[in-house]
């Protein structure tokens, strides 16, 4: 076990290193490949956060384009999902700031939203719509809570990141990760069918 | 139960799903959230929020994918074109150092002998040879100020770059 355990770690560092090698020579195979394989993530991150679908989509862009341009500076140490994530937080944070002279903390976005794209989950009909409509409330949760507190949710829930690497990812104290995901959570209590508290 | 308790069990909960506890970890957790109804009522919420969090999939398009990797490649080509730009000013930059260090050099040993030869006077022969050394640049500098840049694109030094370029891939 210790010896599978191991190997996968040999494995992902291995593959860091070959990305971190790929980005140095700024290779377009790897590029493409890195644009493949974390696609859905980064646009729904971007999404998440900006609320807008046609933004995240340029942004989605742009990020691709700096990870091009800074590529020489990751240096396959850290998981590269991690330093996409940061690109993509620090795009997020400069086109927020171009776009209004506020800090991303008191940011709301109230342009139109488009919709998610939904991919099939295999429901019924009756729960599909059922979903549906729990997707619409917590949907319209997530949009009442501040960027700051979804970003924190969106990085732990769907991206799966730990801890300490949200707290590099958005430059913040381990403690105020954890208060932020405590408030998203509660936040979205009474969306969820609970009390907040 | 006090605040440290509380504040243990949230540490664990936030780990509990991403980074893993351990087993006496777990245990406790387990032992303290059945006896606590905010810690345990905040559990249940934050599994809810996470799964309600998952169940808003979100597709990037094959035509967003498409774009973006067209985006990158062209902007790939022109950081490429202006690492073979930069390659070749810093060895022009160079090779103009030593040649106006040798000439500086070589001129000022000439001058030194025109003056001991023909008995020219020191004050005429300095400065007439600074100037006679610094024509080439002015020269070249008026005719960058009289030609637009683009004169110069697609020219020699295009050339230089596309065969640099060709080495490079």
């Amino acid at each position: 076990m210790v010896a599978a355990a191991f190997s996968t770690l040999m494995t992902m560092e291995t593959e860091e290193a070959q990305i971190a090698q790929g980005l140095r020579r700024r290779d377009p195979e790897v590029l493409d490949a890195l644009i493949e394989q974390y696609q859905h993530r980064l646009l729904r991150y971007l999404t998440h956060l900006t609320h807008n679908q046609a933004t995240a989509e340029d942004l989605f862009q742009e990020t691709w384009i700096r990870v091009l341009e800074k590529g020489h500076q990751y240096d396959g140490k850290s998981r590269f999902a991690t330093w996409l994530m940061t690109i993509a937080h620090n795009v997020a944070i400069d086109h927020l700031r171009k776009k209004a002279p506020q800090s991303l903390d008191e940011m709301r976005d109230t342009e139109d939203a488009v919709p998610f794209e939904p991919v099939s989950t295999g429901l019924s009909p009756f729960e599909h719509a059922a979903a549906g409509e729990d997707r619409v409330r917590i949907q319209a949760a997530l949009e009442q809570i501040a960027p700051i507190f979804r970003e924190v949710l969106v990085l732990r829930f769907q991206e799966q990141l730990k801890l300490e690497e949200i707290a590099k990812l958005v430059g913040i104290p381990l403690a105020t990760v954890k208060t932020r995901l405590y408030r998203g959570v509660q936040a979205l209590r009474p969306a969820l069918g609970g009390d907040p508290q | 139960m006090n605040g440290h308790e509380h504040e243990r069990a949230m540490d664990l909960i936030f780990r509990r799903d991403v980074e893993g506890i351990g087993q006496d970890e777990g245990q406790w957790l387990e032992s303290h959230l059945a006896t606590c109804q905010d810690c345990a009522g905040f559990e249940l919420a934050m599994s809810d929020a996470a799964q309600a969090l998952r169940s808003f999939p979100v597709m990037a398009s094959s035509s967003l994918v498409e774009a973006t990797k067209a985006r990158v490649h062209a902007r790939a080509e022109q950081l490429r074109e202006r690492d073979a730009r930069r390659f070749l000013i810093a060895i022009s930059f160079a090779m103009g150092m030593v040649v106006s260090a040798i000439s500086a050099w070589a001129w000022w040993k000439v001058g030194g002998w025109m003056v001991e030869q023909f008995s020219l006077p020191t004050v005429i022969v300095g400065p007439g040879l600074v100037l006679f050394w610094l024509m080439p640049t002015v020269f070249l500098g008026m005719m960058l100020v009289a030609f637009p840049e683009s004169r110069f694109e697609g020219s020699l030094m295009q050339l230089f770059m596309k065969d640099r370029q060709r080495g490079i891939r």
